[in-house]
């Protein structure tokens, strides 16, 4: 089991220039503590225009000045949007190359299609296509990546021979990932040889059935790359406290903020009727919801690490016994927990929970442990 | 995080006063439901919704007219002018403006259900590839939309959301949370087009439907439940919502 960071970069009203700043200020000390504490990823978002929620548009930069301050954590794109508006697929590959070597081989690379029309529309990209934009950036980033001179006819981009440089550190590329929010997409990702990022809660039953899926597929997948990524990781809340009370108020106070702040953003399917979105994703409020009271929050997700080392343990025990190979944490959310407690909640799960699984690991390898290679 | 700023005293006009939360489930079968979406400019975010919900990021106009072909009522159609919202989490309209064409419909839709329903002339007109809304009120055009080159959808694509209507009630004045239940059988999509929006006459003034974002209509049979929440219009849903 692997364990890792997830930056948002959420920020509260009033935004000023100084508590953005703060923000990534605390994301950077808490990503240099990750690494002295031996979590694995430290992964950042691409969102743009999403108001308090995620102030975290150019993760390129964020995991560069990340990989600048670390030894060891590797660094994830969590994820670049692949739609040619927002990025153009060249520029994902020399960039995402630039951050491989300037990290010394430590990048993953994250695949999206963003799910708010509040980002969609800001680009102007039309929802249908974002599903076939995706499929073509995901089978032509390794070939830009690996071959030399590289030329590429597709349906959203198409170039002349020419050699796209520099070259990833690792061979024969960083570990390529897909962001899973809409059921399905865990298929989209076995079938191409891909790992499962997931980015939104799902009950243990969903998650058990995307898992069981996703392993089973992949077996047969018509992989994108020469190598397979066959890693599950899940989306997690951080707050552990040995007072599981005192964890639990603290934590529930900032996963409530967060999916607050999550639904006010306008989601594509709400905003425009297509095929390509077959559900609102991530913490949204389903449609089905909409009789329900509305003094209710968001469902609370079952096995969220809030809550005292046990909890944590046995809550991690229980991913892990349905073939989830990672879990990745937001660890705060609108600054609604002081730095020094994050910080504290960081280094108390270091102590007490991640020598749990690395202890299991060593008597029985991950599963995943490696990239298979084909 | 971002909350309604408009007084609850400036929202009251032309609002209707619901004597009771008695009215009895209304079933409309075979409605033609056009709705468009707009989005607003950030001056029209906050300040034209009340405290108790969270306007959306970007700010949204919802454009939905019913034609009804038959109701408890006889035909009739109904065009509602919604600020998309949260209310706690869930995605709602809060209606700043409703027209419609028959006055017996409008009496019940605002006394039972709080739809701040005024009478007006209510024209559609389908051709082969267009659909056209016209909502006239003492012979001003007080709204055009047009919605052209339908691209066909499963039936469930479209999206819909319930209501809050602000009404005066025997709990004073409130959110009337209407949860329609929409069972489509045929949906496309359009490309809108606003030819005229009188924002005055839909609620504000300061409306400002400004970018066109997508547009459908939709065949579904449509019942409006019995009310079973209201909410304070100056408080968060999580701690002013009541039930009924």
């Amino acid at each position: 089991m692997k364990f890792g960071i997830f930056f948002e970069l959420s920020v509260p009203r009033p935004f000023t220039r100084a508590i953005e700043r703060q923000v990534y200020e605390n994301a950077l000390e808490q990503a240099r503590l990750a690494d002295e504490l031996g979590f694995h990823w430290v992964w950042a978002v691409e969102h743009h225009f999403l108001e308090e929620y995620s102030h975290c548009s150019a993760p390129e930069l964020v995991l560069t000045a990340v990989a600048m301050q670390t030894q060891r954590i590797r660094v994830g794109h969590g994820a670049v949007v692949c739609v040619p508006e927002m990025n153009h697929p060249i520029r994902v590959a020399e960039r995402a190359a630039t951050l491989d070597l300037l990290s010394g081989g430590r990048l993953e690379l994250g695949t999206a299609r963003s799910s708010t029309w509040t980002e969609l529309g800001g680009f102007g990209v039309n929802p249908d296509d974002t599903k076939k934009t995706w499929d073509e950036f995901v089978r032509a980033l390794p070939v830009l990546w690996r071959r030399e001179p590289v030329r590429w006819q597709g349906r959203c981009f198409s170039m002349p021979e020419r050699n796209v440089l520099p070259k990833c550190v690792q061979d024969p590329h960083p570990p390529l990932w897909v962001t899973v929010t809409s059921p399905g997409t865990e298929l989209d990702a076995a079938e191409r040889g891909i790992g499962c990022l997931g980015v939104s809660s799902a009950s243990y039953q969903e998650q058990e059935r995307r898992t069981r899926e996703f392993h089973r597929r992949i077996q047969s997948c018509n992989p994108v790359s020469s190598v397979v990524n066959d890693q599950v990781a899940t989306l997690n809340f951080l707050y552990c406290h040995e007072d599981r009370k005192r964890a639990a108020e603290i934590g529930m106070r900032f996963m409530g903020t967060f999916s607050v702040a999550n639904s006010h953003l306008l989601w594509t399917r709400e905003a425009f009727p297509t095929r390509a979105y077959q559900s609102l994703a991530n913490l949204a409020p389903s449609a089905s919801s909409q009789a329900t009271n509305p003094s209710e929050g968001v469902a609370l997700p079952e096995g969220l690490c809030i809550g005292d080392p046990k909890h944590c343990i046995d809550a991690i025990k229980r991913w892990e016994s349905m073939g989830v190979t990672g879990v990745n944490f937001l660890l705060n959310g609108m600054e609604v927990v002081p730095q020094a407690a994050v910080l504290e909640s960081m280094r108390l799960f270091a102590r007490e929970v991640m020598p749990q699984f690395q202890e299991r690991a060593a008597v029985a390898p991950a599963r995943t442990a490696a990239a298979v290679a084909r | 995080m971002i909350t309604g700023s408009a007084r609850v005293e400036d929202l009251k006009a032309r609002r209707p006063r619901l004597a009771a939360f008695d009215a009895a489930p209304v079933t409309l079968p075979g409605v033609e439901i056009v709705q468009a979406m707009f989005e607003m400019p950030g001056s029209a975010r906050e300040c034209i919704v009340p405290p108790g919900l969270h306007p959306t990021i970007p700010a949204a106009l919802v454009l939905q007219a019913w034609r009804c072909p038959e109701s408890p009522w006889g035909p009739f159609s109904l065009v509602q002018a919604r600020a998309q919202t949260r209310s706690g989490v869930r995605p709602r309209g809060f209606v700043t403006g409703a027209a419609c064409d028959s006055a017996a419909a409008a009496t019940a839709l605002a006394s039972g259900f709080g739809y701040p329903a005024l009478p007006a002339e209510i024209r559609w007109q389908r051709s082969y590839d267009t659909v056209r809304l016209e909502v006239l009120r003492a012979g001003e055009t007080i709204l055009a939309l047009e919605g052209a080159d339908p691209d066909p959808l499963a039936p469930g694509d479209v999206q819909f959301s319930g209501t809050l209507n602000l009404a005066d009630t025997p709990r004073g004045w409130r959110l009337v949370q209407v949860d329609p239940e929409f069972r489509p059988t045929r949906a496309e999509r359009l490309h809108p087009k606003l030819s005229a929006f009188s924002a005055a006459a839909w609620g504000d003034p300061r409306l400002d439907p400004y970018f066109p974002v997508s547009a459908s209509v939709t065949l579904a049979d449509v019942t409006i439940p019995a009310l079973r929440f209201v909410c304070r219009p100056d408080e968060l849903a999580f701690t002013g919502t009541e039930r009924v």
